[in-house]
Order: structure tokens, then C-alpha cells, then sequence
């Protein structure tokens, strides 16, 4: 359970990420939050793992303060609370399976770690882990050769490898085309149905939201504008988020046409090349 | 369309800025410098015709190297290659610890970072001969004072440039480490160390090839190697053999640095 209560978030430079910020998230729940950038949806998740410190209020994750949490407490707390990003963070250089294994050093004795020694068991977990989202073949490839879509699923299983109770995403499939995006939003919402780990993701595509959330939370300057199941989360509600009527930009390409799209793909690679040049009218 | 005069309506073009005065002062002050620096050493070219005559006997001894001359250097030019290798790797993994505690991505313990800025700053001031003579004057003549001498030189350039390349690392997989509840060092090992190997390598390299010249002046004033043997040399007045080892060594310094540099070309 992640609670909320009062929490203001003011950066040096005086801009406010937070207003006052009162809300509870149960175990196991789904939330999708959005909002135009800047509105306060990267604040409010990278506030809930102690990235953004909070700057007024409480705020408590199973019952622990992440306001005014030491050193220490602070990476006990984010040991169990994963998060994927925007741009994957994986470390390019090293293997698929080095970047897993980065979710098990909070449970790895340092001089271990230090030396890159990791505990059978917890090569286990990793293993484990990108099997879940199914890339283990890629295990001792490096990071940087893989695509954007398996980057982001190797970035998945780092966070699973973490045996976390909540996982928070910030824009995971902003940096993904249409397909890719959905099929990293379906490993999200197979993993918080199998595992039934809280899982809050940042979208700025509302038909993402509608789709995969079982609660949205509209932000906009900083407070929570809108709260509720994706029935009640119609265009008016929308337009209210975002300030403004909605536009293209706003939904990612329609699935069904990506998925047409990739049918398509599958096709044309399957004739010969000469029928293919027969069929491509003139 | 019909007219080439651009058809968007235009706001007027902006005046060309005035040419900043600046500039100016700073480039009179240059020439100022400089010229108040030539006169203060009373610089003067003229020595080098006037005097060349004197030292003719000397050259004319340097064109004709003693090739024979070239078999008893071979020990101190191994001695030489040992005291480079010996110090850039001692120097280079010292260089790596210190330059994680000398960047604020790495240490973000406000004193230890500045301490170890200072510390460096401090290790840098005194340059390879000056180190070669302190340890000289400690530990008496010999490979082991060009050695210390060296770790010293090359814990300041290392440490200098890896911070550098750490303060400019990509920040998201650090952040991503932070994220797990992972420490500062095993940050520092598993997003940080591997992101910047391909430079600190070449960096490594660099100091390699450094350590080789250094080593010889460094021999000079007392640290052992074919710099030994030149100091000895001259003493004699043996310019012949002199030259024999400057040729030999101009051809190791160039074979090292062409095979150093083909090494870091593949590194990046």
C-alpha cells in the first residue's frame, strides 16, 4: 500500500512537481497516471522510490516513511520497489545478464559484488526473471545490441530479478513504436496479474491508459485532477486533464492497424522476390 | 511566385553586432605579455650562429654513433621498459580509485570529493623530473625512485581525465542502480566502471607511452635505465655513445607508440 498524504514536491529552482498530493494505492492495482509533461506525473512516481525528494507531507510505502528516510532505509525501501524508464538505463557495455543481475545487488555482500561475484541463487532469480519476459537466449549478449523493445524488457526483468511489491514505470514506451509499445504495456499488465505486484505507469497516450489501467490518475500543475476506473475516463474527462481539446497526437496508432501492419510484413516477406515485384501495381 | 523576392512577410534583418572590445583588449594584452616576457630574458636569438662553432667537435661526435656501443644498452633499456610498465599499472589503478573519489557523480560526500580534488590538484603541481628527484633524495639512485616517481606522475594524469570522463557519463543507468537499493560502490562497479573503460583504458595507454619518455629523463636525474646510462655517458663525454642511444631510442618510443596507438584506435 502506498499512501500519500498532503505531499508537496518544490525542486531548487522553485517549480512546483507536487501541490498537496492526497492518495492510496492498494496492493496489486494497475494505475495509470496522466498528464501533459509537466504536470506532475514523472514527480509523483520518482517521488514514490525516494528519486525526487519530497519536500512536505508523508509519504509511506508498506508502511514506511520514504520522507525523511536515511541513506540506508532509503535503498531497502527502493530494493523492493522496481522501476523502469523511458530510455531502458541499461548499461550498454556490459551483457543482458550483468544488467539483470544490477537488481540483485541490494541482496549481494559488496566485497562480492565488487569482485562481479553474484550468489548462485541469485543468477537463479536472474535467469528466472528473463525467462518472464522471454529474452533469456540473449542472456550473455551485450545490452547495446539489442532493440528498443527488448531493451526495455531486459530493463523489465532487472526490476523482477529485484523481487519487488511495486513496480513503477516512467513513459516506458514513449522511446517505442505503436507495436512494440503494446506488447511492453502487455509484459507490465501479465506481470501485475501472475505476480500481483502495485504496478503505477506514466503514459501521455490515452488510449494506452484506457486500455491497461484498472484506475487512472489525471495530473495536471502539479495536483490530481481526476481519479477513477477507465469507464468513467471519457474524452470530456480528458480534455479537462490536458487543458485543451484532444488531438492525433494524443493516442498511439490504432493496435489493430499496427498489427495489420505487421500481418502485412509477414506477408510480403513470405513471397519470392520476383512475385512481389509482379504484384507491386505500376 | 513570379518575383524572387522572398514572399513571406519579413520583420526587418537585425544589425550586424558591434565587434566586442574585448576581444581586443585580451589579444593587446597578449602581444603585451609576450613581448614584456621577451624582454625581461633578455631573449635573443643570436647565439645560434654565433655560438655554433663552439659545439661543432660535439656534433660532428653525434653524427657518428657508436653502433657498437648499442649492445651494452640493451639491459638498461629492458630496466627502462620494466620501470614504465611497473608504474602505469600501479599508477593506473590507484588513478581509477582516486578519480571515483574526485567526481561528484561517484562521491557525493561534499569533503571527500573536495578532499580528493586537492589532493590531486596537489599531486599534479610537481612535474615528472621534480618527482624523480624528491624520491631520488628518499630512497637513493635506482629503478625503485624512477618507479615511484612515475605512480606519482601517472596518479595525477589518470586521475585528472577518468573524473573528467565520469563527470560526462550518461546518467540514466546510474539512476537506474540508484533505483534497486544498489550502494554508491556497487554503482560505481557495475554502471559507472564499465561505461568509462574504453577511456580510461586509452588513458591507461597514453600514460604507457608517457612513461617511456618520462623514464628517461626521470633516468637522468638519478631513477634508473637507459636514462641512467645516457647521465653516464655524458659525464664521460662519450657523445658518440650518446647519439647511439638517442637513435635507439628514438626507434622504441616510435614502435611503442605506433602499436599503443593501434590499440587505442580499437578500444573506441
Amino acid at each position: 500500500m502506498i499512501s500519500f498524504r498532503d505531499v508537496t514536491v518544490t525542486y531548487p529552482t522553485g517549480t512546483v512537481g507536487l501541490d498537496s498530493v492526497t492518495l492510496d494505492i492498494e496492493p496489486g492495482e494497475f494505475v495509470v497516471v496522466v498528464g501533459l509533461s509537466g504536470a506532475g506525473k514523472s514527480t509523483l512516481v520518482r517521488s514514490i522510490n525516494g528519486l525526487v525528494p519530497v519536500t512536505s507531507g508523508e509519504l509511506l510505502v508498506d508502511d514506511v516513511h520514504v520522507d525523511g528516510a536515511k541513506p540506508a532505509q532509503l535503498r531497502r525501501l527502493r530494493s523492493r520497489i522496481g522501476m523502469i524508464f523511458q530510455s531502458f538505463n541499461l548499461v550498454g557495455r556490459i551483457s543482458v545478464l550483468q544488467n539483470v543481475l544490477v537488481g540483485r545487488l541490494h541482496a549481494t555482500p559488496l566485497l562480492l559484488s565488487l569482485f562481479g561475484f553474484f550468489r548462485p541463487a541469485d543468477k537463479e532469480k536472474a535467469f528466472e526473471a528473463l525467462e518472464r519476459v522471454g529474452i533469456v537466449e540473449k542472456a550473455y549478449v551485450r545490452a547495446s545490441q539489442l532493440s528498443g523493445g527488448q531493451q526495455q524488457r531486459v530493463a523489465i526483468a532487472r526490476v523482477l530479478a529485484q523481487d519487488p511489491t511495486v513496480i513503477l514505470a516512467d513513459e516506458p514506451v514513449a522511446s517505442l513504436d505503436p507495436p512494440t509499445a503494446h506488447m511492453v504495456m502487455r509484459d507490465l499488465e501479465r506481470i501485475n496479474d501472475e505476480l500481483g505486484i502495485t504496478t503505477i505507469v506514466n503514459l501521455h497516450f490515452l488510449d494506452l491508459a484506457r486500455r491497461y489501467a484498472d484506475r487512472i490518475i489525471g495530473m495536471r500543475e502539479g495536483r490530481v485532477v481526476f481519479d477513477g476506473p477507465p469507464a468513467e475516463a471519457d474524452d470530456a474527462v480528458f480534455e479537462q486533464i490536458y487543458g485543451r481539446s484532444l488531438t492525433a497526437d494524443d493516442v498511439l496508432s490504432e493496435e489493430e492497424q499496427a498489427e495489420e501492419d505487421a500481418l502485412q510484413a509477414q506477408a510480403a516477406a513470405e513471397l519470392d522476390a520476383e512475385e512481389s515485384r509482379k504484384a507491386t501495381p505500376a | 511566385m513570379t518575383t524572387a523576392t522572398p514572399s513571406r512577410t519579413s520583420t526587418a534583418r537585425p544589425p550586424r553586432p558591434r565587434p566586442r572590445l574585448g576581444t581586443y583588449i585580451g589579444l593587446a594584452a597578449v602581444v603585451a605579455i609576450t613581448v614584456w616576457a621577451g624582454i625581461g630574458i633578455e631573449f635573443d636569438l643570436r647565439p645560434l650562429w654565433t655560438d655554433l662553432g663552439r659545439g661543432w667537435f660535439i656534433i660532428q661526435e653525434f653524427l657518428a654513433p657508436n653502433w657498437s656501443y648499442i649492445g651494452r644498452t640493451i639491459g638498461p633499456f629492458i630496466e627502462t621498459l620494466s620501470i614504465a610498465v611497473i608504474a602505469t599499472l600501479v599508477g593506473c589503478a590507484v588513478g581509477l580509485g582516486m578519480s571515483l573519489l574526485a567526481s561528484r557523480v561517484t562521491t557525493a560526500n561534499p569533503v571527500l570529493y573536495r578532499a580528493a580534488k586537492l589532493f590531486l590538484s596537489v599531486v599534479r603541481s610537481l612535474p615528472d623530473v621534480g618527482y624523480g628527484l624528491l624520491f631520488f633524495a628518499l630512497v637513493g639512485a635506482g629503478s625503485l625512485a624512477g618507479i615511484l616517481a612515475l605512480i606519482m606522475f601517472n596518479i595525477g594524469i589518470i586521475a585528472k581525465l577518468t573524473s573528467e570522463t565520469i563527470d560526462a557519463v550518461d546518467r540514466g543507468p546510474l539512476e537506474a542502480a540508484d533505483s534497486t537499493g544498489a550502494s554508491a560502490l556497487q554503482r560505481a562497479r557495475f554502471a559507472v566502471v564499465p561505461m568509462i573503460l574504453p577511456n580510461y583504458l586509452s588513458y591507461c595507454l597514453y600514460v604507457f607511452e608517457l612513461n617511456i619518455r618520462a623514464s628517461v629523463v626521470i633516468g637522468i636525474v638519478g631513477g634508473g635505465g637507459i636514462g641512467s646510462s645516457i647521465s653516464v655517458e655524458f659525464a664521460r663525454f662519450n657523445y658518440s655513445n650518446v647519439s647511439a642511444i638517442v637513435v635507439l631510442l628514438i626507434v622504441v618510443v616510435f614502435a611503442i607508440d605506433l602499436l599503443s596507438q593501434s590499440l587505442r584506435r580499437r578500444l573506441t
